[in-house]
């Protein structure tokens, strides 16, 4: 029988948790109430709260309506609140805190059936996929790949090849709904060389766990996904074009205090890198028409994680592959860009009145630059910026940084050009 | 000229008091105030309101007289009152003697006082300092001075149609054949004189009680002023009242008051009533004490310091000091005088503020040859919709329970919406036209929480020009008078985590609106 305490919310005390959980400067009490967070908050104005309001009603001891209010699954937790802050005080500590003193059967049901798919079977896939799926989904495009000529007749995608330099993770949805997106990845790595390998254990590139607030599932999935790595020996966990799959794990590893005998990489840096190299020799000659492209910075990969030093790598690599007349940057940019509301589990949680109200700034930042491609190294933006565009009307569409790689080398097969517009269906084949 | 039956000098909680007292005889009262509700030592308190336990050991009198009031104003107006308790505790170094006759001396005064073991004081306070060494439960309140001023006038604006009006200075009175004819006044704002013609006066004027019988020729009420300074914290401390266990100091009692905490008093005798102001050296004082109670007050963020004056009641030969003089009130007839219609009522507590109240009112209604008895202790004070706003944290429950996107939220400290403002500038007690900004502070939290009026000071004067409650350049100045109000209360506790929010609202008000180089009026 269900008790009381199952279903109901548990009230937190936001402002000792916010004593505890926080730096002594940058606490709810160096609040300055500037409101500069919620000036840069998309989720500003959803279900009548922002981020400095809900700093405010920790101060006023609110702790009821706080832990009820169903704005905690409209803060992606995107952290430009903390960004922007004069104080440098975190919102999105105590809205994951706050997530997790929901019962599950009142959390948002797409997040939690999300995270307990991925506890459900060791690949850890949101998507349910398991083992065989996994690894047949690979051996069919492999196959198929390999099936485009003499180019790709030797190429290889391994699984669970011990002492690989790079464990490679993977995104559930290509395996599980759209393979064909998988064989520019893999002809990027058979370009460059790389010593790379998947694994059938801890494969999946998606964390729902942490979305749910439950601190312990979150921990789990990254002590599986760090085993997984450890156990193959790899030099360098590899994060493919995703963002909170590499958030989750890289700043898992430090708040569990977990032991991970590797580097945390980004594809992107990686792909920067191997142009700077000569070893991607990638350049925007096919370019000729001037389609213009720019690019979404993932919060999770940039502002969350690895810094502007991310975003920086992340416009080298676009410039490089549309040329420098051809990119043209949102306003704000870099650490400073705004989330699109693809993130927090915001896409898997239903409610989509809200999420596209959310990308509404995203949308017109977009339409601002009037360019025809958006890049996403992130399969959320990528779900969410398509969506919006459909939504809104707009006129853009919305590619992987391997699409365009893969492009500009000349080796984008036929059927690796779902995301591509008619201008470019027929480049290059 | 303007008739009554009985002028009322001073909006503080004695004069709005007897003015409800009056008016529930169905006296007809004009209650003036020279600035505003609450300007002096009624705004200027911890809003403790006292069991009598801190008087129980010096002055009986007027701990039985505190328990008394206490039990009254908790049955009449609840709405005022957090009925939160309140401890006393003794930390290492106090006098165990002390501690131990108390408990004994509150019994004397009918006072209820439990010994706990420190141990349970620090978990029902955990804020409480380790070095606790003895402390009693008491039945320690708060009441909201600002709330229960409003519903005083508020109640006899209903009862008799009594008028309150503010910014109105007395100028003299004119005195013939052993009474007062007519008081003439001064609007603070206009310069307009004003005469008002009363059957009797009834001098209530706090602080100031003393310049106020002068003018009636009057010179029996001598007064002490003792400057009292306290400082308010940017959450609240602890849930209860905690006072220290010993004579009567500095920096000795902590008073939640809703959301916030306020740590007080110095006690200094002044001779100027003019420029009042907390001081650093005071600020530190109470620190410095306020850490032996409680350790955490070292790193609290304190938001504002303020002061208030006490108008202490000075007997004849009795030696200057604040903290030992009697905090009872006195009447004063005036009849050996030569006057028979003029009363002052003087010194007391915000606690006892209906008793003084009830006194004067018995004298002036027997003068007026009114036979009604004093009803203020069994009549609930009822609220109004434009006086519900000084409570800490009401705002934002109201808010969150009605959810109108439509209604701004103003003071994003304090969530005070713009329903609030409208329903204060057009039904408040002393609303009038062009309303200034520290005139809807006293009646709102506007202004009170972290920012301090940095953002909501813009909001605000936005609103009321976008209302056209303002139309003209004297919006700007109440704009910049409030802002110089408020950081006449956060000078004093500007240190650490409070230096950056100073330097923002500095960019802001004198930066980006010039306030501090706004022409004056001609």
């Amino acid at each position: 029988m269900e008790t009381a305490s199952q279903t109901a919310i548990r009230t937190i005390d936001f402002k000792a948790a916010a004593r505890e959980l926080l730096p002594p400067g940058a606490s709810y009490d160096a609040c300055l109430s500037c409101g500069l967070c919620s000036a840069g908050c998309p989720a500003s104005g959803l279900e009548g709260m922002d981020p400095r309001r809900f700093i405010r009603m920790a101060m006023l001891d609110m702790n009821e309506e706080l832990s009820a209010t169903a704005w905690i699954w409209t803060c992606t937790q995107c952290q430009r609140c903390k960004y922007i802050c004069p104080m440098s005080i975190d919102v999105s500590v105590l809205v994951g805190l706050a997530r997790g003193a929901w019962p599950s059967e009142k959390k948002p049901k797409g997040i939690v059936r999300s995270c307990e798919a991925q506890l459900r079977f060791p690949g850890t896939s949101a998507m349910g996929l398991q083992e065989q799926d996994f690894v047949e989904a690979v051996e069919e495009g492999v196959t198929a790949v390999r099936g485009q000529g003499d180019r790709f007749a030797r190429l290889e995608a391994p699984i669970d090849k011990q002492g690989a330099y790079f464990f490679v993770n993977q995104n559930s949805r290509e395996p599980a709904t759209e393979p064909e997106e998988m064989g520019p990845l893999w002809k990027i790595f058979d370009y460059v060389g790389a010593d790379w390998t998947y694994s059938s254990k801890g494969w999946a590139a998606e964390n729902f766990c942490m979305f749910t607030g439950d601190d312990e599932a979150w921990r789990r999935m990254v002590e599986q996904r760090v085993d997984a790595v450890n156990r193959l020996g790899c030099k360098v966990w590899l994060n493919t074009e995703c963002g909170h799959s590499f958030y989750t794990v890289w700043k898992g590893v430090e708040r569990f205090g977990l032991k991970a005998d590797f580097e945390a990489g980004s594809l992107v840096s990686y792909y920067a890198r191997w142009i700077r190299e000569g070893r991607l020799p990638v350049n925007a000659d096919w370019n000729t028409r001037g389609i213009k492209f720019t690019v979404q910075d993932p919060c999770q990969l940039v502002r969350k994680s690895l810094g502007d030093t991310m975003a920086d790598d992340l416009r080298f690599v676009a410039r490089t592959l549309v040329g420098e007349a051809n990119f043209i940057d949102m306003a704000p940019s870099r650490s400073a860009n705004y989330c699109c509301g693809g993130g927090g589990g915001f896409l898997q949680a239903g409610m989509k009145e809200l999420r596209w109200a959310y990308g509404k700034r995203k949308f017109d930042q977009i339409a601002t630059t009037q360019a025809d491609y958006v890049l996403t190294p992130c399969h959320n933006c990528h779900s969410q910026i398509e969506d919006l565009g459909q939504h809104f009307q707009g006129h853009y569409r919305v590619v992987h940084l391997w699409t365009l790689i893969c492009l500009s080398l000349g080796i984008l097969g036929a059927d690796e050009r779902k995301y591509l517009g008619p201008d470019l269906a027929r480049l290059g084949l | 000229m303007l008739e009554t039956e009985a002028l009322i000098i001073g909006g503080g909680a004695t004069g709005t008091g007897v003015m409800r007292d009056l008016a529930l005889r169905g006296i007809h009262c004009i209650l003036i105030d020279r600035r505003d509700l609450n300007a002096g030592a009624s705004g200027g308190n911890h809003g403790l309101l006292h069991s009598g336990a801190r008087y129980a050991v010096g002055d009986p009198d007027t701990a039985a007289e505190c328990r008394r009031e206490g039990d009254i104003l908790k049955a009449v107006a609840p709405e005022c009152i957090d009925a939160c308790g309140g401890l006393f505790v003794a930390v290492e170094g106090d006098d165990p003697e002390y501690a131990e006759r108390f408990a004994e001396h509150c019994r004397s005064a009918g006072i209820e006082c439990a010994s706990i073991a420190p141990a349970e004081a620090r978990k029902l306070e955990p804020c409480l300092s380790e070095r606790v060494f003895a402390a009693y439960k008491v039945p320690d309140a708060t009441v909201d001075p600002f709330r229960i001023t409003l519903e005083n006038v508020n109640h006899a604006q209903q009862l008799t149609q009594s008028v309150f009006l503010a910014h109105t200075e007395l100028e003299r009175f004119i005195v013939d054949g052993g009474a007062i004819r007519k008081a003439i006044c001064r609007d603070a704002r206009t310069g307009e004189t004003t005469t008002i013609h009363a059957r009797q006066v009834v001098n209530a004027a706090g602080a100031w009680a003393m310049r106020v019988a002068r003018l009636a020729g009057c010179s029996g009420v001598e007064l002490l002023y003792s400057k009292g300074t306290l400082i308010i914290s940017n959450g609240r401390i602890g849930r209860r009242v905690i006072n220290r266990l010993r004579r009567p100091g500095d920096g000795d009692i902590l008073v939640p008051g809703g959301t916030v905490s306020l740590l007080g008093t110095t006690s200094e005798t002044v001779q100027n009533l003019e420029d009042i102001h907390p001081t650093v050296a005071e600020v530190d004082r109470l620190v410095a004490e306020g850490v032996a109670m409680a350790p955490q007050i070292a790193h609290t963020r304190f938001i504002r310091a303020f002061s208030g004056v006490r108008p202490l009641l000075m007997a004849a030969g009795a030696d200057a000091d604040g903290r030992k003089a009697s905090r009872g009130f006195s009447l004063f007839d005036h009849e050996s005088d030569g006057l028979a219609n003029f009363a002052t009522v003087a010194g007391g507590k915000l606690t006892t503020f209906r008793l003084m109240a009830e006194k004067t009112g018995d004298l002036v209604a027997r003068r007026l040859g009114n036979r009604e008895p004093c009803r203020t202790a069994s009549t609930p004070l009822p609220s109004a919709d434009a006086i519900r706003w000084t409570e800490p944290g009401f705002a934002p429950r109201y808010w969150a329970a009605r959810r109108q996107p439509v209604d701004l939220v103003l003071c994003e400290c304090e969530m005070v919406p713009a329903s609030a403002i409208d329903s204060i500038v057009e039904n408040a007690p002393g609303a009038d036209s062009q309303m200034s900004l520290n005139a809807i502070a006293v009646r709102s939290r506007v202004g009170k929480g972290t920012c301090q009026g940095a953002f909501c000071s813009l909001r605000l004067t936005s609103h009321l020009y976008d209302r056209q409650v303002y139309d003209s350049p004297a919006g700007l100045r109440h704009t910049r008078d409030f802002v110089a109000q408020r950081f006449k209360g956060v000078r004093p506790v500007a240190w650490g985590e409070h230096l950056p929010q100073l330097e923002l609202a500095e960019a802001l008000h004198c930066g980006l609106l010039g306030l501090d180089h706004l022409a004056e009026d001609t």
